[in-house]
């Protein structure tokens, strides 16, 4: 029976105009964004290997160490799956002067967007009116006076829709994948595939939770045009509002203190206010240096000083403990107030990672954000590919300032004894370059776990609800 | 007999669930938006009285614009602080930088709730004007006394206009009257006149959407047909067709990469640095080299990116959704073009005070003064003159061949 039933939902759904037309329009938008974020990819896999080769010309000709920081960095490089994801990854630049605003004002189009936006509103368009649609028609009646549990036909109205759902997105992801696949230079690699085959489980998900919210929204409805208007209310709320606000909220729950103030206030700490610390602890010190060798209270000029350091063994043992008083007084104003920012910092950074917390958290109320979050992080171009490079990062910054430099220096050093080695050119084309790599396929399951099992949890809560609302359903 | 029949849509619209889950949804958003992007803008303005260059220093900065509140726009990028030194311009970026979550979802500011979400709900206004009427037979009635179709379609249009554009310029007005008893907010006289450009166009926007609604539903037999048709269309216009514009256009013009730029600064500088350092040539001349070649380097990438935003700007004005969101936020001052004639006035700031900058090498801070960097937004004439006029008389041309598409298909329409 169950079967006759879902193959009725099918075959329903198959010759409505809406499925032709939502298979259409998927079909067209999936293959144009792969084929236009296929160029974008090429471009930027270009664009990098031209800076790169910058880099590489610098190093044989002008690296000197003392400035090479702000040279040789370790910078993300475009990924494949670029094609289809993009996330994270626009080119804004907000930290320079040139920045490129056109991605603030229009956010890129990606697959992510097709699922979040144009299959959650097919999902709904196709369910709206599953129960009372039915209602409306008189089919239910009919239905329901047969030997048919109510239960048996929730579950063949969300199987069958689903699974027309899910058939011309795969038809349409299929045709993006030959897109990839015909590109002569967009070498997908294995774990890519599996990520792809991850974010399209994701996506199936997804949409079973629109369908759902469908089926529910008419199992409450009398009539399918009030269904639809109260559809497309809980689709603007869980797609366009509860996302974009969440960041906003969150800063509100849980505020983090200015970045502009924390940065000024550091800066005052080391630098004004050390500078006054200093002087105090220095006449402190110097105070105390003066009660043990009270020889250093005569007033010298500078040259006699310097003889008599030469000449006068005690006077020089005096002088040295002046010195280390003083030294001892910045030392130690260096470290109190350099204490002092670090605090300030690392509670900046608590606040930010609680905020951002908290946000992330708020969003993953929308089934919208638990899918950008998870193809995001499969297809490393979200916050756990952030995370995952500033690894990568240090790790190659302490090969290349700890272990390179020092040999280098200390080369450099032993053949000419009296040069600058900071500010001379050194060929530094062997150093160890920084290399990227994408995060294991594993790691990144593990971050796309939580969104999905939210995913899932809203389809179990989903169905019990939608199949609560038809049991009580009059079908009259 | 138009306004008869606008009252009786007005009428029978108050008394719907539609009307009453539009206006549910139209209050929330509002104020929603408006307290959430007022306390972003304070929060801006507390930042910015924090960095407020002191009298003498070379720095510009800009406060934030009130009018952010409802259309964010750049108003981020353009309230940075741009430091003029001898190595570049310095820039610092402000308050939002820490939360990555904000890049994932666009600002829900007024001109996305009107862009978005309102221009759904004036789809939904539309979409079943004709066809619905039809299928309760009340169109047959309707045309079976001598009224003439076009009157019919006049009241109609006018009736849903009305029930869709008064509930939501009350609760904008009312939005906005709230906001102003903030103190920190304030606007002048012609920033009001900007806000009202600006519902004006969003108001034009709505009309263009209920007409389409209309013209929709005249073309199909069913209410059922026309949603699903109007819903793909929507998502068409404001979603895909913007952001794939932007896209198609870099396909075109080849810009070099913004990362390029400043990786291209630093090679040069210190390069200079070094070479000054080794052959012990006048710093001077070194710098100028470095001026000289990044100076080519901008002007070569801001060329491009010009030519890149008229292009991407004109592949999306096939959407009025694009129109609209490059007029409006033009208008409220944080466009685009707001945003590039900003860098220029700071390009020239920068070349006004960078000799002496140089000359002042070995003086100690405190004594060093510059001229204060002044900006003058552009007028609401070149606004329009630069493009904001276009897109206007564009959303009024898509109104215009919207409402007479729908008249012609309702002429031809079958009431039986």
């Amino acid at each position: 029976m169950m079967k006759t039933l879902i193959a009725k939902e099918v075959r329903a759904n198959l010759l409505s105009f809406r499925f032709l037309a939502s298979f259409v329009i998927l079909f067209v938008v999936v293959a144009i964004t792969a084929a236009v974020l296929a160029g974008d990819y090429t471009r930027s896999l270009d664009d990098y290997s031209q800076r790169q080769a910058e880099i590489e010309k610098y190093l044989r000709t002008y690296a000197h160490f003392n400035r090479i920081q702000g040279v040789l960095q370790a910078t993300q490089p475009p990924i494949p799956f670029q094609a289809l994801v993009r996330g994270l990854t626009a080119d804004v630049n907000m930290e320079e002067f040139d920045d490129d605003p056109l991605p603030v004002m229009f956010p890129l189009i990606d697959l992510t967007f097709i699922v979040t936006i144009l299959m959650s509103l097919i999902a709904l368009i196709l369910s709206y009116d599953a129960v009372c649609g039915e209602k409306e028609d008189g089919t239910l009646k009919l239905m329901l006076a047969n030997n048919l549990a109510r239960s048996k036909i929730v579950l063949a109205k969300f199987a069958g829709g689903a699974l027309t759902i899910v058939g011309p997105f795969l038809v349409s992801l299929a045709a993006g994948m030959i897109i990839i696949l015909a590109h002569p230079r967009l070498g997908w690699a294995g774990a890519d595939w599996g990520a792809l085959g991850l974010i399209a489980a994701g996506a199936i998900v997804y949409v079973s939770v629109f369908y759902l919210i469908g089926v529910l929204i008419s199992s409450t409805h009398r009539s399918s045009a009030s269904s639809i208007m109260t559809s497309l209310f809980v689709w603007v709320l869980l797609i366009l509002v509860v996302p974009n606000l969440s960041p906003y909220v969150a800063s509100f729950v849980s505020p983090a203190p200015s970045r502009i103030k924390v940065y000024r206030e550091m800066r005052r700490l080391t630098d004004v206010d050390r500078d006054e610390l200093g002087r105090k602890l220095s006449d402190e010190y110097r105070a105390e240096a003066l009660r043990q060798y009270p020889v250093l209270a005569e007033r010298l000029t500078e040259s006699e000083v310097k003889s008599r350091v030469a000449a006068d063994a005690e006077y020089r043992k005096a002088y040295e403990a002046m010195r280390a008083a003083v030294e001892k007084a910045w030392a130690d104003a260096n470290r109190i107030q350099g204490a002092k920012s670090d605090a300030l910092e690392a509670d900046l950074g608590r606040k930010e990672k609680a905020q951002t917390g908290l946000a992330r958290a708020i969003s993953m109320a929308s089934p919208l954000a638990d899918f950008s979050y998870l193809a995001t992080d499969l297809s490393s171009t979200g916050t756990r590919n952030l995370e995952h490079f500033g690894r990568l990062r240090e790790a190659w910054g302490s090969t290349f300032y700890g272990d390179y430099r020092t040999k280098k220096l200390a080369e450099f050093k032993a053949r000419n004894p009296t040069a600058d080695e900071w500010n001379t050119a050194i060929d530094m084309t062997d150093a160890p370059r920084f290399r990227y790599t994408e995060e294991s396929l594993g790691g990144r399951l593990g971050a796309a776990l939580a969104p999905f099992a939210v995913l899932l949890g809203y389809c179990v809560v989903l169905f019990a609800a939608a199949y609560a609302a038809f049991a009580r359903y009059d079908a009259r | 007999m138009t306004w008869t029949i606008a009252r009786k849509e007005i009428l029978s619209n108050l008394l719907s669930y539609k009307f009453f889950v539009v206006l549910l949804l139209m209050v929330l958003l509002v104020a929603t938006s408006l307290f959430i992007m007022h306390r972003d803008y304070n929060l801006r303005t507390a930042d910015y009285q924090i960095i407020r260059p002191k009298p003498g220093e070379p720095i510009a900065l800009l406060a934030p614009n009130p009018l952010s509140i409802f259309a964010k726009g750049l108003d981020e990028a353009m309230t940075r602080s741009f430091e003029i030194g001898s190595v570049g311009i310095t820039v610092r970026a402000g308050q939002s930088s820490g939360n990555v979550i904000y890049s994932f979802f666009p600002a829900p500011d007024f001109l996305y709730i009107v862009r978005v979400v309102l221009s759904l709900v004036a789809l939904l206004f539309g979409f079943d004007q004709v066809s619905r009427e039809r299928e309760q037979g009340t169109l047959k009635l309707v045309l079976g006394s001598s009224v003439s179709r076009a009157k019919v379609l006049a009241g109609k249009w006018l009736g849903n206009f009305l029930s869709l554009a008064v509930p939501f310029l009350l609760v904008t007005l009312l939005g906005t009257a709230v906001l102003l008893l903030d103190p920190q907010v304030r606007f002048s006289p012609g920033q009001f006149a900007r806000l009202g450009l600006i519902l004006f166009l969003s108001v034009l926007y709505l009309g263009f959407f209920l007409s389409l609604g209309i013209l929709v539903s005249a073309l199909t037999k069913r209410a059922a047909t026309s949603i699903v048709v109007l819903l793909f269309i929507w998502a068409l216009l404001v979603f895909i067709i913007p952001n794939l514009g932007t896209l198609l256009a870099r396909q075109f013009v080849a810009v070099p990469p913004v990362r390029a730029l400043s990786e291209k600064h630093q090679q040069t500088w210190t390069r200079e640095v070094l070479l000054g350092m080794a052959k012990g040539v006048d710093r001077k001349e070194g710098i100028a080299t470095i001026i000289r070649e990044n100076d080519q380097l901008e002007k070569d990438y801001r060329l491009k990116f010009d030519r890149l935003v008229r292009l991407s700007r004109n592949i999306n004005r096939v959407s009025p959704s694009a129109s609209f969101l490059d007029a409006a936020s033009e208008i409220a001052g944080t466009g685009i073009g707001e945003e590039s004639r900003i860098k220029g006035d700071i390009i020239r700031y920068n070349d006004a005070v960078i000799g002496r900058i140089l000359a002042d090498w070995n003086v100690i801070d405190k004594d060093k003064t510059y001229p204060a960097f002044t900006y003058k937004p552009r007028s609401l004439g070149e606004i329009f003159a630069g493009g904001a006029l276009f897109d206007t008389a564009w959303l009024v041309f898509f109104n215009i061949i919207s409402f007479a598409l729908a008249f012609v298909a309702f002429v031809r329409y079958d009431v039986r």
